[in-house]
């Protein structure tokens, strides 16, 4: 229970919207520890979100569908279930970063990270941070970045957490967990696993959904021991995914996709003085196979292996001035059918830096510079500042360089891989405001983004498509989150949430839109909740968004409802059990033209808690 | 486009699609398509459907999405190509595996055949009463390429006929169909000639035939060549058939990096695309590459009547355009919209 505790004190301190103020609380809990500390030191003129416990729950049948009920992030879904790719503020699907752990696990290949392929029901904590984290995460972090994390305690714990949930399209999903601490140890054990017909009907269009079967399974080792003025910890995961490709409203589906990636994670930290020094191991595994027929044996895949060794030291001086130097040392070697036997190298040193002038005032300056890998190796930055006006009122200012490394598709695929390709990179700033009014807290951020050399494939001659540096791009937007809270008594409560950006992105060339982010998105959920019972309806409208790059073709504005219950017996607490109602009214919608999405469905849940 | 087509997929890049509900506002849609231009739109990866836009002879119609607008149904995904027989149209589908038949003046379905079908590319009428259609088959498996020979009666596949891999475009000369083997995903080298239900003989040409013309008893096989991606580059060709004695009597070698395509005639004249031009040459005196005499990247290139009628299919992701050439004086004359990926030039007469 000891963990669960931990994500309530996580849940009042961090309410979504005044995250930075708050996070400054988190670092006097010594007992837990994060398992990247940046993202609470080194961001706080940044947005950081982090998504509740329940919210999670909620929505947790794949990464994607918890993000796109929970964030302004658009995702280009090719059918429930299937390839996942997000566009935060209008950038493309791999300058968002996802962090596992303070490591980057965007695909060598692509550049990005299929969201279906990700549980959310693994990590104890899920951050979405807004805006640009290139000197702190690397390649990616443009738009911005996901950060699932692992965090752990010594306080004495033993909990035990089994979920079962059904649903319709024959979906059955099962995770179980448990976390145990006692004396010097801390150990984390869980499994995930998820499998679905998914043979939903296409709504209106007397079609099913019939070869998008899928099936994920994943598990997790979270180990610490505590040390003398330290700690030694191990986070690992699994996760394997099996899917059949969904067809679209004027194809079969026929083609499969399994992949297998694996994370470890080993550090080692010691605090001697004012010092704390980190060293850590890390190794990543990947390997994808694509099946063009998923009744045959042939596939053509890849898979690469990440190293990734560093080094840091924090010192934290008079409560004010948190100085941060890192090296970090990437390999990366990844081989495949379409891109040959290749190789990466990376050193990188980073200067991070956060002075708190005052309890009102702080800012950070953040520098990257990057060595021996094969590009023009990019000097990053970003500063920022939080300026807390009054009780009420609190201002965030950020401004960064970010990149985007080609993916060893965009290098060496055969035929068209271009090796002479430079990184995206971009620039932006962003304002933002929080507001507390009794109960109502309210966010507003503005951006702006230019970001230039984004990589293309176009088609050269005789036919060749080639990736070159090519698109200039410039993104703007809106983003408003609100969070109000009522309570009737001490017993009853009423909760709305609602969040809504608008997205400008345009290609600068063409003067269009770009492709598949759409102007305006909103998100929101109303809840009430007594002592034993809680429901809820949440909704989400999404803008048109374009299919062609000349915006004559659009994938429809649609509204999604979706209703649940949770209901915990007064006597037996440790069990609750509920169902939710997904797509109320039965709506017809696509993220990606022709791919419908599923028609009306329910699930039912059972969790205990031991 | 297989290696593309997986690229597409493991990057991601849904690219785009096309809903067509296209030009509903401006443009009247005739109820009869005789005498024009129509254009075979593949439509966008992945997604969406291919469509047809129909440009009358007098310019004064331009289409989109005709047979949706007819029919109020898509034809499907990737509409690879398109050829005629008699009063009907048959469209083939790609992607979605299937020949979609069609009145070729009022564009109302007439039929579908979804039968027997595997990946198709090309369709040919001969006889009236017989059509044959290219398939790859599984496109990974280079053993299981055929030709099927419909009934254009019953709008059936009656048999299918085994041959060489990646079959693609074919021509017709008195009773027999002649096959160019382009290789599908990869390369090959052959012409196949066909004769009633069965292979009467292959043709051993250059690498990659990916485009014919009939000039009186001739056959101008337009080769490729094998691209340097895909190992040991070699030169592009044009390769002369005789019709009467099926055998090459001539082979013409452009240079080792040169990879022309498109291969069309009016007259005694040639046209093919290569190297971001336009070249004509004259049959009479083959000289290659002959005379570059217009600029551009075109998707598909036909010559009629002392016109050339190109497409440009942009960046692939957003609407194409169909151009227009007077060839007496290799300019421009006309510039009309079509569908996503223009692929194909068609004459109704």
């Amino acid at each position: 229970m000891k963990q669960q505790g931990f994500h309530i004190i996580f849940m009042l301190l961090l309410c979504t919207f005044a995250a930075q103020a708050q996070l400054d609380a988190i670092q006097e809990l010594p007992e837990v520890v994060l398992a990247d500390a940046k993202l609470l030191h080194f961001s706080k003129g940044f947005k950081v979100e982090k998504l509740s416990d329940s919210v999670i729950k909620r929505n947790a049948t794949s990464l994607t569908e918890t993000l796109r009920y929970n964030s302004s992030i658009y995702f280009k879904e090719n059918g429930f279930g299937m390839v996942s790719s997000p566009s935060f503020r209008g950038t493309n699907a791999a300058q968002t970063a996802v962090i596992w752990n303070g490591i980057n696990i965007n695909s060598n290949f692509t550049g990005q990270t299929d969201f279906n392929t990700i549980s959310p029901l693994n990590y104890d904590a899920i951050s979405i941070r807004s805006g640009g984290g290139g000197v702190q995460y690397g390649s990616g972090a443009v738009g911005g970045s996901i950060h699932l994390n692992n965090n752990f305690s010594f306080d004495k714990t033993n909990s035990t957490n089994l979920g079962l949930r059904y649903g319709s399209f024959s979906t059955i999903a099962a995770n179980a967990s448990t976390t145990q601490s006692w004396d010097d140890h801390y150990l984390n054990v869980g499994v995930d696993f998820i499998s679905s017909e998914n043979d939903y009907d296409y709504v209106g269009k007397s079609k099913t959904n019939n070869h998008g079967q899928f099936l994920r399974f994943s598990a997790k080792v979270n180990e610490a021991r505590k040390l003398k003025n330290g700690f030694a910890s191990w986070n690992s995961e699994y996760s394997y995914n099996d899917r059949n490709f969904s067809g679209s409203l004027n194809t079969l589906g026929r083609d499969a996709y399994k992949d297998i990636n694996t994370r470890n994670l080993w550090q080692l930290q010691q605090n001697i003085g004012v010092f704390t020094t980190k060293a850590s191991f890390a190794h990543l595994f990947e390997e994808y196979k694509y099946f063009p027929s998923s009744e045959k044996y042939y596939y053509e895949g890849g898979k690469a292996n990440t190293f990734i060794g560093a080094l840091q030291t924090e010192v934290f001086l008079l409560k004010k001035l948190r100085l941060n130097g890192k090296l970090e040392y990437d390999y990366v070697s990844a081989s495949g059918e379409n891109v040959g036997d290749n190789s990466r190298k990376t050193l990188a040193a980073v200067v991070l830096l956060n002075h708190k002038i005052s309890d009102k005032l702080s800012y950070g300056v953040n520098l990257r510079k990057e060595f021996l890998n094969d590009f023009d190796n990019p000097f990053l930055f970003s500063a920022d500042a939080k300026w807390k006006l009054t009780n009420n009122y609190a201002l965030r200012l950020n401004g960064s360089k970010n990149y985007r490394v080609p993916t060893f598709n965009d290098l060496y695929w055969y035929a068209g891989g271009n090796f002479q390709l430079q990184p995206e990179t971009s620039y932006q700033v962003e304002v933002g405001q929080d507001f507390v009014f009794g109960n109502l807290k309210a966010d507003v951020a503005a951006y702006y983004i230019s970001s230039k050399d984004l990589i293309k494939w176009i088609p050269g001659n005789g036919g060749l498509w080639v990736p070159v540096n090519i698109n200039k791009t410039e993104n703007y937007g809106v983003e408003v989150n609100l969070n109000y809270a009522f309570n009737f008594n001490k017993r009853n409560r009423l909760s709305l949430n609602a969040n809504y950006s608008y997205t400008k992105a345009e290609d600068l060339e063409k003067e269009k839109q770009l492709i598949y982010v759409p102007f305006h998105k909103a998100g929101g959920s109303l809840q009430y909740d007594s002592k034993n019972l809680s429901a809820y309806i949440q909704g989400l409208f999404n803008g048109e968004a374009f299919t062609t790059t000349d915006n004559s073709d659009r994938v429809d504005a649609y509204s999604v409802f979706n209703i649940g219950i949770d209901y915990k017996f007064a006597f037996i607490p440790n069990i609750t059990f509920g169902g939710r109602l997904k797509n109320v009214f039965n709506t017809y919608y696509e993220n990606v033209a022709y791919r419908p999405m599923p028609s009306r469905s329910i699930e039912i849940f059972l969790n205990f808690n031991i | 486009m297989k290696k593309l087509l997986l690229l597409s997929l493991t990057t991601l890049l849904f690219i785009s699609c096309s809903s067509d509900d296209d030009n509903t506002s401006s443009e009247y849609i005739p109820d009869d398509y005789e005498k024009g231009v129509f254009i075979t739109n593949e439509g966008p990866f992945n997604n969406g459907s291919g469509t047809i836009t129909y440009i009358s002879e007098d310019y004064s119609t331009v289409a989109q999405s005709i047979y949706k607008s007819v029919n109020g149904f898509d034809l499907g995904n990737i509409v690879q190509s398109m050829g005629f027989e008699n009063d009907n149209a048959y469209i083939v589908v790609n992607n979605s595996n299937k020949i979609m038949v069609a009145n070729r003046y009022t564009f109302e379905s007439v039929d579908s055949i979804k039968t027997d079908i595997a990946s198709p590319r090309h369709f040919i009428g001969a006889s009236g009463t017989r059509g044959y259609v290219t398939n790859w088959g599984d496109p990974n498996d280079n053993s299981d390429d055929f030709v099927a020979v419909l009934d254009l009666r019953s709008n059936e596949v009656v048999t299918t006929i085994p041959v060489d891999f990646g079959p693609e475009k074919m021509v017709s000369h008195n009773t027999k169909v002649y096959v160019a083997h382009q290789g599908g995903y990869g390369q090959n080298n052959l012409v196949s000639v066909i004769s009633g239900i069965s292979v009467e003989k292959t043709i051993t040409v250059g690498d990659v035939p990916n485009s014919m013309v009939v000039s009186g008893n001739e056959l101008y096989v337009l080769c490729g060549g094998t691209p340097s991606y895909a190992g040991t580059e070699t030169s592009g060709s044009l390769v002369k058939i005789d019709l009467l004695t099926e055998t090459v009597t001539d082979t013409f070698n452009f240079a080792t990096t040169d990879h022309p395509t498109n291969l069309t005639a009016d007259g005694n004249n040639l046209f093919y695309s290569l190297n971001g031009k336009v070249y004509k040459v004259n049959t009479s005196s083959v000289t290659l590459p002959g005379t570059g005499i217009i600029d551009g990247l075109f998707y598909a290139l036909k010559a009629k009547d002392g016109k050339l009628y190109a497409t440009d299919a942009g960046d692939f992701a957003s609407k194409g355009s169909l151009k227009i050439f007077d060839l007496s004086t290799n300019q421009e004359i006309q510039d009309f919209q079509t569908g996503i990926i223009p692929g194909g030039i068609y004459f109704n007469e």
